[in-house]
Order: structure tokens, then C-alpha cells, then sequence
């Protein structure tokens, strides 16, 4: 164990956390043993590792600039080229007899598993979306229950996944009022803390479908109590102004990206920003990309039914169970309301029958 | 020299790469290609790994020397096409879209030189072996293989110092682009142990950057 590293991968998840990648054992695997692959977040790595203990698996770790597998496909830094490169260059074809690998369905929408075969030979099969259902599948002969293929956003996800996003907003304004309000600091501390936890842990009953709305509810409510509290009580009497005021900051703040943080829901921040024009911070991009342009709705899930070649790649893929098939073995999009735009349906479809085009182009039959 | 650590951020910005990383190291970079295509002049055929946009394949063109080069960047090497193009260099230097498992892909005994700057230091342990690999299966008997790359320094004072100045550039690089370099520890060794007989080893920047040259001399296993 590095602590440094668990330290830094469990609360600054905004930046990477790369380990060595290359080929590990775990157990004593042999020629027929599984292959599984995954990305090179630290985290990702270890919680794996600690699963798989007890089982004869090669575990192969394919860069992903070390960031989590899902946000690493979404934003294409872990894609085809880390997953070849990761099989050619570890010498894993010499080890196994097999010439399948096993890869969470949240690379999908990175990871184009028809050009993996291609360059490789190797085939992909899809596994549990969730790491805790991987002894399981294995176990289970290698098949997937309908509840191994979906996300799910529970209280301790969204607590692990937001203390590791949020957590460096909190420490940052600890430093500012450290440095400029020393006299709020215990008062920003527990108000923000608190907020953090309520809101985390109570979004899914608050109204509203996105994140953004959530916040914008909740901070109707707040305004609605300051302003009563202003006007009700003698000037500058009103007890709570200053923690209202943190928490509604900090609620726009955590709630904001919510959609970015739940994979459940669509991200609210990404095509907001390439809206107001910025187009890449750092080396992540927003306007131009697909899945923008799909939230944004410059470009809309289209589906050509005669380029269908049934391949279901569609219905393993997507973490939301928004496709189906019909009794023609075709595709059909039932759930387009749950869809989050992450594109693993466009990027695995072997026919090309699924793709994001300009709005009025194309057809959803 | 260490501003060479920001080459991860102008990546992103592929247009004016050139022109920012030879500013921003004050035209280090660009006196690094030149000494490398020095030690190319007596090859034919070269390999260029990492290419990007071609500024030392057109250097090497110059010399008179044929380049065949790839990169894992697409929008670099849109820019090496357009400069290809442009500088009428499609009988001297042709390139491909593809990352260093591609060299798998390269015919046998078909170059004189195996070229790399500034890249092997972006590869995993087993991509470097990859290439050291495959450069040895693609040159000719008596190739030359030339990387220019940084290191680690060898005397404890020169690494401290190093890892002082480096520290803080790595870090704004890290938290801007999520990723950055490692600097190679064996250059030197990894080449000999591949097969290669180290020719030639210059350091600089405080010993910490190296220009190395192998030459391969023993009989290749294929």
C-alpha cells in the first residue's frame, strides 16, 4: 500500500493517480486463467487487487493517464490504443492459451472493441459494471446478471465519488478563509461539511432530474430564508447570515457538477462551459466534443435500422439499459430519457447503425 | 532546459507546438534535434519514433537522409502532412498515425537509423522494451539507434538539484495537462542490454538530459 497515494486517490480525484501499468498476477493464474483489464488509477488497481484475493486471474493495467475507467473512456485518455498497447508490449500472448480479455462496460464509450480484435485478435467481453460483482461473474461461469450490466448510484457511491471530486473545493476555501476570515473558519468548516453530506446524501429525494436544478431548488429555498430573516429581523441580528451564505455557495458548488460526478445522470458543467466558450481547461476539452454536442443538442442520437447488424453491442454496453431488441433482433432506444451521452452505444456498434449527427439529419425509428 | 516538462501541455496545442516549446526553452529543444540529425548524416533510411510534427525529419530531409515516422498524436501529424505538403518533402519523409505497439507492424532490416526525442520518456517499462525490441528487429546490421531524452542525474547533487528545479514544473504541468514525463534511469544500460553497443553518451543541463548512441553490432536472433 502507498499511503500517499490512497491519500491522494481517494480525495483529490479531480487529478490522476497513475501506477506502473503493465501485467500483474494475482493468485497463481496459468493458461487458461482470465485475463481482466483496467485502468491505471491507483484506486481502481487496488480495490480490484483486494477483490479478485483468493482467485487465479492475470490482471492486465492499460493506461489511462490515471484517471478511473469511466472518466478516462468518457474523455477518451483510456481508449483503444491503451488497451493494444497494454497486450502487445506485456507479453500476456505468450502466458494464456485464450485470446479473450474482460473489461468493465464503463470503457465503452473509450475502448472500441472491434478494432481491438482487429489489431490484435483479442477479443473483448464485457463484465460487471461494478468491481464488487467481478468474484461473482467469474465464479458464475463468466455471465452477467441484468444488475452486473447497470450503474448504479448509491449512498456510498455518491459519497465516494464526491468526497474524491469535492474534497478539494472544501480544502481550498478552508485556505481562504484561513488566510482572509479567520473568524468563520470553524463556522465554514462544519456549515460546509454539512452541506456536503446533506446534499450528497439526500439528492436523489430533492426535486428536479439534474444536479443544476436540485441546487437551483434548494437555493430558492435558502434565498427564501435570508431574505425573511433580513427583513423580519432587526438590521444585522439575523443569526445564520454567514452560514446561509457559505452554504449556498457551497451547495451551487457541489451540486453543479453532479451530473458530472453521478453516472447516472448527464454532467450539467461540460456543456455549460463549451456553451460560454471554453473549450478545453488543461488537457480536458468541452466544446467540439460528441458527447457536448449531444447534451447541448447540436447533435442527436440517430439510429439507421438497415445498417443493423444485431451485434447487441448496444444493449451490453450501455450502463443505463436504454436499448433493446425487438422481435426482428434490431435495436430500439426505449429508455432515451436515461440516456447520458456517454456514447458507448455509438463508439461499439459493429454496423455503424448508431451514430450522433447534426440535429435533422438523421432518423430514430 | 526543464521547460521541456511543459512539451505535455503545448501538445494539446499542436499548431504552434514548435514554435512555443523552442521559446519556451529558449531553442534548447531545437539544438537538441540539430545534434541528433548530426549523428544520423551517414544513414539513408531513418525511424523516426514519436515524430510529431516532423521539425527533425525535416532536418534529417536536409541531410538528404529518407524518414519514415509515426506518432500516437493524430493532430500532430496533421500538422507533419501539412508541412510535408507544403515543404515538398513526399519522396523524403512519409508518416503514420500509430503508437509504438504499431512497430510490430514495420518491415525487417529496412533502416540505417532508429531516431527518438523527448519520448521515450512518456513510455511504460514494457513499451520501452517493446521498442528497444523492435528497434533492433527493423534496422540493418551496423544501424544506428540515437535517443535524446532526459535522465536521471548520476551524481546525488545534480539529482537534488534537479528534483528542486523539476518539482514545481512537473507539478503545474500534472495539474494542467494530468500527466507529464519520467526521467529514464538506465538509458544507457536498457540500450546495451537490447543489443545496441553504446557508442556515444552526451549529457547536458546539468547532467540531466542525454543524447545516446548505439550502434548495433551483434548478430540479431529473428
Amino acid at each position: 500500500m502507498n499511503p500517499f497515494k490512497l491519500i491522494w486517490g481517494l480525495f483529490f480525484r479531480l487529478f490522476p493517480c497513475p501506477i506502473r501499468t503493465g501485467l500483474r498476477r494475482v493468485g497463481n493464474p496459468g493458461r487458461q486463467s482470465p485475463v481482466l483489464v483496467t485502468c491505471n488509477f491507483y484506486i481502481t488497481a487496488r480495490r480490484l487487487n483486494r477483490k479478485l484475493g483468493g482467485m487465479d486471474v492475470w490482471l492486465l493495467i492499460a493506461d489511462s493517464r490515471g484517471v478511473n475507467v469511466w472518466c478516462a473512456a468518457g474523455g477518451e485518455e483510456f481508449n483503444t490504443h491503451s488497451v493494444v498497447s497494454a497486450i502487445k508490449t506485456s507479453g500476456i500472448q505468450d502466458l494464456v492459451n485464450h485470446r479473450n480479455l474482460i473489461l468493465s462496460p464503463l470503457s465503452a464509450p473509450g475502448v472500441r472493441a472491434k478494432e481491438v480484435q482487429k489489431q490484435t485478435g483479442w477479443s473483448i467481453r464485457w463484465g460487471p459494471v461494478r468491481i464488487e460483482d467481478i468474484p461473482a461473474y467469474l465464479k458464475n461461469n463468466q455471465h452477467r446478471t441484468e444488475e452486473m450490466k447497470r450503474v448504479t448510484y448509491n449512498w456510498r457511491e455518491r459519497l465516494d465519488t464526491a468526497i474524491g471530486s469535492l474534497f478539494p473545493f472544501y480544502f481550498v476555501g478552508a485556505i481562504g478563509f484561513l488566510i482572509f476570515a479567520q473568524h468563520l473558519l470553524l463556522h465554514y468548516l462544519v456549515v460546509s461539511a454539512a452541506t456536503f453530506f446533506f446534499f450528497m446524501l439526500g439528492c436523489p429525494w430533492f426535486p428536479g432530474q439534474s444536479g443544476l436544478t436540485k441546487v437551483i431548488v434548494l437555493e430558492a429555498i435558502l434565498a427564501i430564508v435570508l431574505v425573511v430573516g433580513e427583513i423580519y429581523m432587526a438590521p444585522n441580528t439575523f443569526p445564520a447570515r454567514a452560514e446561509l451564505i457559505i452554504a449556498m455557495v457551497m451547495l451551487f458548488i457541489y451540486g453543479s457538477e453532479l451530473g458530472g460526478l453521478a453516472p447516472t445522470l448527464p454532467s450539467d458543467l461540460d456543456p455549460f462551459l463549451a456553451k460560454l466558450g471554453i473549450g478545453a481547461v488543461g488537457n480536458v476539452a468541452f466544446a467540439g466534443t460528441v458527447r457536448t454536442e449531444l447534451l447541448n443538442g447540436l447533435r442527436e442520437l440517430t439510429y439507421y435500422r438497415e445498417k443493423c447488424v444485431s451485434c447487441r453491442s448496444c444493449v451490453e454496453v450501455c450502463p443505463q439499459g436504454c436499448w433493446a431488441f425487438d422481435d426482428e433482433k434490431h435495436a430500439v432506444l426505449t429508455k432515451k430519457e436515461k440516456c447520458t451521452a456517454c456514447r458507448a452505444c455509438i463508439v461499439q456498434c459493429e454496423g455503424e447503425a448508431i451514430k450522433a449527427e447534426p440535429k435533422g439529419i438523421g432518423s430514430m425509428e | 532546459m526543464f521547460s521541456y516538462i511543459f512539451m505535455k501541455i503545448l501538445e494539446s496545442r499542436p499548431k504552434s507546438y514548435d514554435r512555443l516549446i523552442n521559446k519556451a526553452s529558449r531553442g534548447r529543444v531545437l539544438s537538441v534535434k540539430q545534434a541528433v540529425a548530426a549523428e544520423l548524416i551517414t544513414t539513408d533510411r531513418v525511424l523516426d519514433i514519436g515524430c510529431g510534427t516532423g521539425e527533425l525529419a525535416v532536418m534529417l530531409a536536409a541531410q538528404g537522409v529518407c524518414v519514415d515516422g509515426f506518432d500516437i498524436n493524430s493532430k500532430m501529424i496533421e500538422i507533419a502532412r501539412e508541412r510535408i505538403m507544403t515543404e515538398n518533402l513526399e519522396s523524403a519523409f512519409t508518416v503514420r498515425h500509430m503508437g509504438v505497439e504499431g512497430m510490430d507492424s514495420l518491415a525487417t532490416s529496412i533502416y540505417d537509423g532508429v531516431v527518438s526525442t523527448l519520448v521515450f520518456s512518456e513510455f511504460s517499462d514494457d513499451e520501452r522494451r517493446f521498442a528497444y525490441k523492435h528497434a533492433v528487429r527493423v534496422l540493418k546490421p551496423n544501424g544506428l539507434i540515437v535517443i535524446a531524452d532526459e535522465v536521471v542525474p548520476r551524481k546525488t547533487i545534480n539529482k537534488l538539484f534537479h528534483t528542486i528545479i523539476r518539482v514545481p514544473m512537473l507539478l503545474t504541468t500534472f495539474l494542467i495537462s494530468r500527466t507529464t514525463t519520467r526521467p529514464l534511469s538506465n538509458l544507457s544500460e536498457e540500450l546495451a542490454a537490447a543489443g545496441f553497443t553504446i557508442e556515444k553518451e552526451t549529457r547536458s543541463h546539468g547532467d540531466s538530459f542525454a543524447i545516446v548512441v548505439g550502434r548495433l553490432t551483434q548478430e540479431k536472433q529473428t
